[in-house]
């Protein structure tokens, strides 16, 4: 399968596409420069054929939606709204059949730390990143799933291993539900 | 009450400043200069400046905002998006506890989806925008905007339009969209919303379809007279006679 990365800059990223290269086709994406041993390509993510040939050929993306470093909360939002809403575009077009968004479990971390939280609950983000952001860049995505552009599975992170991450997105590359929300690890309290 | 307008030039900000300048002192502002002259102090400004709105923001008692930007794929998320997640950072900046948004009826029933389908559709429907950069941008700021009361003791009422109409133009036999409000009985809503006793309102977030008494069934604006006390004219009557 062949899988394109964003967020390349982040550590996440980076363990993931070591793990995913050993069975699939890597193509790593940021909107900076990153040094990477896999096949990288910089691009802005913005309305432009760049975002057209980023997707072109890919399967199935996984998109991070992490800061670049000194990113200040406009800017990060930017990305998750405007970026996310780019690159989905641009996978519709190209024939992409689906979009692994990695979110946060810190979106349900208002809950009542007794309660068993579930994907089917309503998010409660703040008015700062990471939620907010992450939140936002749900929001996009599900409107892309609603009307059946692409499907998306949704992984929420708490506190979970570097093999869990992998094990959770291997999961999700078999999920063919049009839209889906798992939680993955714990909530940091 | 000293009210900032943000996107205040634009096609109904002028109609807004007329209908509020008289009980209202107006700071308004928008990316480019008013094509006629309107009442209060003008500061132009990019809405997605946030320095610059919260700037604009201080010693205000209320914010208003009309801005709005749909084709353009970048502008579209800077002023829809950012500058409502500005507004709000300025509303909490200066303690600014009423806020009223606008948008397209879109944000929250996406053309490709309610409204080809269903009748009687109320503003309190679940938000589905569609990918539509205009529905979807608007919606994201109106998701921002959610969030921030939430968290703050922050007043927003979205107001929510479709087609907006100048009576005198309307040709008889005018086949329109289901959903029109001329431009000066849209203006009346700002009225009623920066006056209305916070506490009157069900929750710290309210959305309302502003539109005339229309007779075919789609879009219900039944709270906004209900909540707001909104009169709907009998002035777009020909779109149907």
């Amino acid at each position: 399968m062949r899988v394109l990365i964003t967020s390349g800059a982040s550590e996440l990223c980076a363990v993931l596409a070591d793990h995913l290269a050993m069975e699939h086709e890597i193509r790593l994406t940021e909107r900076a420069p990153v040094k990477s041993v896999h096949n990288f390509v910089q691009c802005a993510l913005g309305h432009d054929r760049a975002t057209n040939q980023l997707t072109s050929g890919i399967d199935v993306i996984v998109h991070a939606v992490e800061p670049l470093p000194d990113e200040d909360v406009s800017a990060q939002i930017d990305a998750a709204t405007r970026c996310t809403y780019n690159l989905l575009l641009a996978a519709a077009e190209e024939n992409v059949s689906q979009v692994i968004l990695l979110s946060t479990l810190e979106l349900m971390a208002d809950y009542p730390a007794a309660y068993r939280v579930g994907g089917t609950w309503r998010p409660l983000p703040r008015t700062r990143p990471p939620t907010l952001s992450k939140h936002l860049a749900e929001q996009v995505c599900r409107e892309f799933a609603r009307e059946r552009k692409l499907r998306v599975a949704v992984l929420r992170f708490g506190k979970a291993s570097d093999a869990t991450v992998y094990e959770a997105v291997n999961c999700a590359l078999a999920n063919d539900e049009e839209w889906a929300i798992t939680h993955v690890g714990e909530i940091a309290r | 009450m000293k009210v900032l307008i943000l996107g205040g030039a634009g096609m109904l900000g002028p109609y807004v400043a007329r209908e509020l300048a008289v009980r209202h002192s107006l700071r308004i502002t928008d990316v480019k200069p008013p094509e006629e002259e309107l009442p209060g102090d003008f500061l132009q400004l990019d809405v997605s400046d946030l320095d610059a709105v919260v700037d604009a923001a201080e010693g205000m008692d209320a914010i208003v905002n009309l801005s709005v930007l749909r084709r353009d794929r970048q502008i579209a998320w800077d002023v829809s998006t950012r500058g409502c997640y500005n507004m709000m950072q300025a509303a909490v900046t200066h303690g600014i506890r009423r806020v009223i948004n606008t948008g397209p009826h879109l944000t929250v029933a996406g053309k490709n989806i309610t409204e080809c389908f269903d009748f009687g559709i109320g503003p309190d429907i679940p938000p589905q925008s569609g990918t539509y950069i205009y529905a979807i941008t608007k919606a994201m700021g109106q998701e921002i905007c959610r969030v921030f009361t939430l968290h703050h003791d922050i007043s927003v009422q979205t107001y929510l339009f479709y087609h907006f109409v100048d009576p005198e133009s309307i040709q008889t036999g005018n086949q329109r969209v289901p959903y029109a409000v001329s431009w000066e009985n849209a203006a009346e809503a700002f009225t009623l919303g920066l006056e209305i006793d916070l506490e009157a309102l069900p929750s710290l977030c309210e959305v309302f379809y502003v539109f005339a008494d229309m007779p075919h069934g789609k879009f219900s604006n039944e709270k906004a007279k209900r909540i707001l006390g909104f009169q709907p004219r009998r002035d777009v009557e020909k779109l149907w006679t």
